[in-house]
């Protein structure tokens, strides 16, 4: 029974990497534009469909793995430059209902390009799985960890130690303001767009030898990169990883004991909850109200 | 005052005429063509009049469905108390929720919304009472005495609902209520100020809604006699979203021109793509309605209707 949960532990934490990382993508985006992003899960199929498809042509990994993120960067600065930008007067509803278009168009276009059949990537790197304490984790899951390690990393090190992260927090806490110091705006939301897709579609990618990849893959995973970024409380990047590990803990766990069919609602339940109870996230702190 | 009970009249009676010459084909997509429009007047009301967003209104369309197949199945009533029980469940559901989605607002609302149609969604799967992800087969049709109804009488059956709704929906927007639901979407703290009840008012709007979800449902079930999970899901809900949007989200007759031309053009979407692209399969039209929806809301973000409008005035 332990070594069971243990072992759905494990499986939490390496899903809940990719999902942290589908989160941090929503929040630079909700960070800089205000704008919640539903088509941020197709990045990662973006990322993923083409990952598996250059390599089962006989690219090698590491090589289709960039081109894949190349991709889903493209398709992030191509959905801004489409579709954001030319309905910036738009208020809060229409936006919702342009990134739910983004979405569906996404998941079409994936269906056209790949079809509905599941392809699969080969590991980044072979090896017999890894044990931790009796807990058994695929090689892959090394390489989605390091991934996060990766890209948290170097967020918080542009946001804390450089001068272009400076302006972006300059430009998230006070738009009007930073706008009068000649702070870009409109280049910042356009960037958030390309470097979401990229992170969206790294994320895809590597988990693409784990859970293989589909056409329709990018709801499942968006939701789920969504309800973390909100377990985060939206705004916060080390809440969107904690976010993320909780979630893909919780749901494995609960799936594992019960049934893997309601994993699903689990996450949702818990969105739920956390929307009522503390809208705030798990690390933010109450807003008091006037 | 009836104005929209009229436009619902002569729909009704044009309908009425065209099943006699329509192949049963075309008479189907005349059936479904009525019940989307009467869940998108419903969304309408919540969305466009009220101010809210909803992308989980698949979910009451599925209760109203699922509560009639399972009544008519499992216990033998007639589809017509199925249609009421429909109603009535969906609209439980929605109050109930009500609770917690409608202390949200915009990107939360959607988000939490989506995320009930979904867990819903996965209840319908996961429920084995309910045929789980194999849904209801064989579901018994309405009937008048002796006489089971045929496709042509689902389309009247569904244009005549449509009409009572459009009549009602019309009443609503032109009373006291329908006035303060627009001042709610103004803004609530004004509305409030102004001592409309926004809570309650928009709580009342999403029930309503609901109904109007749900007694199509109803009528879809029998009238496809055949139900599974996969038909409820996020896609219709974003289906509904794209018919409210095209015919004008704050409109009413834009409901059933919305409806019209999603049906139209997933039908037409799906004979002519394949000739194409004969890889096309699945449900590739999503491709199309999300590039629509985005332009709609582009070039056209208060639908045709407004678009009408404007010319009538010019």
């Amino acid at each position: 029974m332990i070594e069971s949960i243990w072992q759905y532990i494990l499986a939490g934490v390496v899903v809940g990497a990719i999902y942290a990382l589908i989160a941090a993508g929503f929040v630079l985006i909700y960070q800089v534009t205000g704008l919640i992003n539903f088509a941020q899960g197709e990045f990662a199929m973006i990322g993923a469909m083409t990952a598996a498809s250059l390599a089962t042509a006989g690219m090698p990994v590491f090589e289709a793995a960039a081109i894949a993120v190349a991709a889903a960067a493209l398709t992030g600065a191509l959905c801004y430059v489409l579709a954001i930008r030319p309905a910036r007067a738009a208020t809060g509803v229409t936006l919702i209902f342009i990134t739910l278009g983004l979405d569906v168009a996404l998941r079409g276009l994936g269906l056209f390009v790949w079809g509905t059949n599941p392809l699969s990537l080969d590991p980044f790197t072979g090896g017999s799985a890894i044990t931790v304490f009796g807990g058994k984790l695929p090689p892959q899951a090394m390489w989605v960890l390091l991934t996060d390690v990766a890209v948290f990393g170097a967020l918080y090190l542009f946001f804390r130690h450089t001068y272009a992260g400076t302006a972006v927090r300059a430009a998230v806490a006070n738009p009007p303001i930073a706008s009068t110091f000649g702070i870009p705006l409109r280049t910042f939301a356009f960037w958030s767009f390309v470097v979401a897709a990229a992170i969206g579609g790294l994320g895809g990618v590597v988990i693409a030898p784990i859970t293989s990849a589909t056409y329709d893959m990018g709801l499942t995973f968006g939701l789920a990169g969504f309800v973390a970024a909100v377990l985060g409380g939206l705004e916060s990047l080390p809440g969107a990883l904690l976010g993320g590990f909780v979630l893909g803990i919780v749901t494995k766990v609960a799936g594992g004991l019960f049934s893997t069919g309601w994993e699903e609602a689990v996450g949702f339940v818990i969105l739920v909850l956390v929307l009522v109870l503390r809208p705030q996230g798990l690390l933010g702190r109450a807003v008091r109200r006037a | 005052m009836f104005v929209y009970g009229r436009i619902g009249l002569v729909l009704l009676a044009l309908v009425a005429a065209l099943v006699w010459f329509l192949p049963s084909y075309y008479t189907g997509l005349l059936t479904q063509i009525g019940l989307y429009a009467l869940v998108t007047i419903g969304l309408n009301l919540f969305m466009g009049y009220a101010g809210q967003v909803s992308l989980g209104q698949a979910a009451f369309f599925g209760i109203g469905a699922y509560t009639s197949a399972a009544l008519a199945v499992k216990l033998g009533l007639t589809p017509w108390a199925g249609m009421v029980a429909g109603a009535i469940l969906a609209a439980v559901a929605a109050y109930v929720l009500s609770f917690v989605a409608l202390r949200l607002r915009e990107n939360l609302l959607a988000l939490a919304t989506l995320a009930l149609g979904i867990v819903i969604n996965v209840v319908f799967n996961q429920w084995e009472f309910i045929g789980g992800s194999s849904g209801f087969k064989d579901i018994p049709g309405f009937a008048l005495g002796s006489y089971t109804f045929d496709q042509r009488a689902y389309a009247i059956l569904a244009w005549a609902l449509l009409a009572v709704g459009l009549w009602f929906a019309g009443n609503v927007v032109r009373s006291g209520f329908g006035r303060a639901l627009i001042a709610i979407s103004a803004g609530e703290l004004g509305a409030q100020a102004l001592g409309v009840s926004a809570e309650r008012l928009k709580r009342q709007t999403f029930v309503l809604s609901a109904v109007y979800a749900g007694v199509a449902g109803a009528v879809y079930a029998s009238q496809a006699s055949y139900i599974d999970p996969s038909g409820f899901d996020f896609l219709l809900s974003v289906n509904f979203v794209l018919m409210s949007v095209i015919g004008g989200i704050r409109s009413l007759s834009g409901a059933v021109i919305g409806a019209a031309v999603v049906v139209a053009l997933r039908q037409l979407l799906q004979t002519t793509v394949p000739l194409v692209l004969p890889s096309a399969r699945g449900d590739f039209q999503s491709f199309f309605f999300g590039i629509i929806l985005i332009a709609m809301l582009i070039y056209l973000p208060r639908g045709i209707t407004s678009r009408m409008s404007e010319a009538r005035r010019a």
